[in-house]
């Protein structure tokens, strides 16, 4: 019965979580061009990481802008062009926030940015939960595929008989790639930079894009090219809405019509010259260096990237697992008094008792990955698109589901004790708590320190997925970056994953040591009254 | 002579099991109280109760005439003036002899640290253990380890020390220490009252032997008349078994 009772709490409170991210599509937004006018910035949402439309540099040359939630980092392409254009027209501030492609949507509805400029077509579903402007550029779908391969010369899709073609998830490609009747096996990959690598290892034949993104990638990588494939009896039926790209914008918002009457004034030529300048300004990474090379170079251009990359995740481990110790400290001490002599006190007891247990099954009980979207789109619709700042949110669901398996072992770590260690300092008159201060306490981290040591090493991987949260640049999503910047997904991979190995080798020996000093001498000096010695520190603080 | 504890008709029960069924007893200033019986009888029971760790079901305990039951009555204090020596030992495991005598003075007592220290060594010494105050009670022996904790205990001040079969967790050749420092403990006119095993510090030692049996003092008297005349015949059975 009390099982049935946790389980149906569990579940209303996991509702509550989340019926606000059910109604993500009907954020009103109050008069967004007013809002921004005033504001003096227009927030533009891209992946910067979709050549030619929006790609990143390590410099702001070329006309590029500061990626505004990622430090060091810069963003240019054709979409950066447009947004430049409409922010200049308007008589306002660019600036570009750095989001994965399945977030954009949400974050417009939640209010953090105020515009998608990502290379992103106005397909009917995307139409449901976001408004368009009108087309600000249109292209046509090619196939990706290797010089050398046997799908070169290939011109329509009848061609590819027996081929093992890729599209990117959550795009209308996808579509057209179930129209290739003919091919073996299909698949759905997150970036363009992966389906890349698999091309160029040969793990795929080929990947649809639109072509000027298929020209950006195989300016950039020699050994690619593509097959245009026509909108015709032997190409891809797609829909306009498809193959144009526009601004995203929220329902009803005021500045639909705004960025129509400045999209109104960019002529055709404009639109090309701006798409073959955006084709050759982009970042150009086809010189063969071979692996051992690539690494250097890697190295070589990322290395302060990487330092940072290791002093965010360690940073945000240590905070993690320290401030979870001392939640699951606390949590554990909070159920060991004693039983409350009063009826009120009972009852009151029973509330927190059942709250500590509902934390601990809920956190133990879903990935930290799923904690931080709920908990960082959940403050954002909860106030009016204003995001926690993604350091602090990744410090907080880090310490808040560390302290949730920590709770669980300092149980542990308490039951491991005698009771007699409570009963000996009762019976000299210390109070509960200073009996925790002074008895449990230190016996108790004793016991838990090889499992929080644990935690901690855990964590220093874990904290890897909270590269979803946009902006949290830990080693992980450093990996990340290098892999957009270069194309080098397996170079970049390997690299951080040394890193990550010699982190958690290095921190595991110190640890150790660190154990075994706290496990004290193993022997003592005997004491001899003739000499006064000062026997040290008589109440062990 | 005053009455440092009067106790009025105690009995305790663990849902259904009544361990204790009505005790009665007075302890005076100087006494040295012996409570014997089998296993079971409710002797330990007893003695927590005396200092609380076990909560009465009912009864009164009186401590220089005030109701330690009632809510005014600081616990805490009483605690430290009532000490208690356990089967056990519960030796602090993270402090080493010297802090396991002093932690109580200074969190309690309230006593600076040195004066904590001063007391601490005179009682180690008191116990001959002075040698090891720098020792962790994981590298003490059993008989060792109960001087410390009867230092520790004395380090309170006490007015009477509660003694709960200190010596049956311990090796027969390390009795012998234990037995002599309560002994000498007891000759120098501390209040004791001792849950033992152990008859013949029950008869030499103790002014009076408490018998109890089945939740009951069954009879109490001098040593000498407890173990040479009974009057009772459940204590003619009891000793005849013992002795």
């Amino acid at each position: 019965m009390k099982k049935l009772l946790l389980v149906v709490v569990l579940l209303m409170m996991l509702t509550v979580i989340f019926s606000p991210l059910s109604v993500v599509a009907q954020a009103a937004p109050a008069d967004d061009l007013q809002t921004v006018v005033e504001r003096g910035v227009l927030r533009v949402g891209m992946e910067a990481g979709y050549a030619p439309y929006n790609y990143r540099q390590t410099t702001d040359a070329n006309g590029a802008v500061a990626i505004y939630n990622q430090n060091g980092e810069f963003a240019n392409g054709y979409d950066v062009k447009i947004a430049k254009y409409i922010a200049e027209q308007m008589g306002v501030t660019l600036e570009v926030h750095a989001l994965e492609w399945d977030s954009l949507i949400n974050a417009l509805n939640a209010g953090t940015i105020d515009a998608i400029i990502a290379g992103m077509s106005p397909t009917e579903e995307r139409k449901e939960a976001i408004d368009f402007s009108d087309k600000y550029y249109e292209s046509n779908l090619v196939i990706v595929v290797r010089k050398d391969g046997k799908f070169s010369d290939s011109d329509n899709i009848e061609d590819f008989v027996g081929a093992n073609i890729v599209a990117q998830r959550g795009t209308f490609h996808v579509d057209a790639l179930e129209q290739i009747t003919t091919v073996t096996d299909t698949n759905q990959y997150d970036t363009f930079a992966t389906m890349i690598t698999a091309l160029k290892a040969n793990t795929i034949d080929g990947y649809i894009a639109e072509e000027p993104g298929a020209i950006a990638d195989c300016t950039a990588n020699s050994e690619l090219m593509y097959v245009p494939i026509r909108n015709n009896e032997n190409g891809f039926t797609t829909a306009e809405g498809d193959t144009q790209l526009a601004v995203g914008l929220r329902k009803g918002s005021s500045l639909t019509a705004e960025i129509n009457s400045i999209l109104a004034t960019v002529s055709d030529d404009q639109r090309a010259e701006w798409m073959d300048e955006a084709i050759a300004q982009q970042p150009v990474e086809s010189i063969e260096r071979g692996f051992f090379g690539n690494v250097a170079y890697i190295l070589g251009r990322y290395w302060t990237k990487i330092l940072q990359g290791v002093g965010t995740t360690i940073l945000v481990s240590i905070v993690g697992t320290v401030a979870g110790m001392v939640i699951g400290l606390l949590v554990g001490f909070i159920r060991t008094l004693p039983t409350a002599r009063t009826k009120a006190g009972r009852i009151w007891q029973k509330v927190y008792n059942f709250v500590f247990s509902a934390y601990v099954e809920i956190f133990r009980g879903t990935p930290m990955m799923v904690q931080a979207m709920v908990i960082y789109w959940g403050y954002a619709l909860l106030n009016n698109g204003v995001t926690m700042n993604t350091f602090v949110a990744a410090l907080l669901i880090v310490s808040v589901n560390t302290g949730a398996y920590i709770t669980e072992i300092v149980r542990g770590g308490i039951n491991a004790l005698d009771k007699g260690q409570f009963e000996g300092s009762s019976a000299i008159g210390m109070t509960h708590w200073q009996t925790l201060r002074y008895v449990i306490l230190p016996q108790t981290v004793k016991n838990i320190l090889p499992a929080v040591s644990n935690e901690f090493v855990i964590n220093i991987k874990d904290t890897s997925v909270l590269s979803v949260l946009a902006g949290f640049i830990d080693l992980y999503a450093v990996g990340n970056i290098i892999i957009l910047g270069t194309y080098r997904t397996f170079e970049a991979y390997l690299i951080i994953s040394v890193v990550y190995f010699l982190l958690t080798f290095c921190i595991t020996r110190l640890l150790r040591l660190f154990e075994r000093k706290l496990n004290g001498k193993s022997n003592y000096a005997l004491y001899n009254s003739d000499i006064v010695s000062a026997a040290p520190n008589v109440t062990g603080e | 002579m005053c009455n440092i504890l009067e106790i009025n008709n105690l009995t305790k029960s663990f849902g259904d099991n009544d361990i204790l069924r009505g005790i009665s007893l007075t302890v005076k200033k100087g006494e040295v109280i012996s409570i014997i019986g089998s296993s079971g009888s409710g002797k330990s029971t007893f003695l927590r109760c005396l200092n609380l760790l076990e909560k009465p079901t009912s009864g009164e305990i009186l401590y220089h005439g005030n109701d330690i039951q009632s809510k005014k009555f600081d616990i805490h204090r009483y605690r430290a003036e009532v000490g208690m020596v356990f089967q056990n030992f519960n030796l602090f495991d993270n402090m080493t002899a010297l802090q396991n005598c002093c932690i109580g003075q200074v969190k309690v007592l309230k006593l600076s640290k040195e004066q904590a220290k001063q007391r601490a060594l005179e009682y180690l010494e008191k116990v001959g253990m002075l040698q090891y105050i720098n020792a962790r009670p994981s590298q003490l022996s059993g008989g060792q380890k109960q001087r410390v904790a009867i230092a520790r205990a004395l380090c309170m001040n006490p007015e009477v020390v509660l003694f709960d079969e200190p010596t049956s967790a311990l090796d027969p050749e390390m009795v012998g220490e234990v037995l002599s420092v309560m002994t000498g403990l007891a000759k120098s006119g501390l209040t004791m009252i001792v849950v033992t095993h152990e008859m013949d510090f029950a008869r030499d030692v103790s002014t009076r032997v408490v018998f109890m049996d089945q939740g009951v003092i069954v009879e109490e008297g001098s040593p000498d008349v407890i173990f040479t005349n009974p009057q009772e015949q459940r204590t003619r059975q009891f000793l005849a078994r013992v002795l």
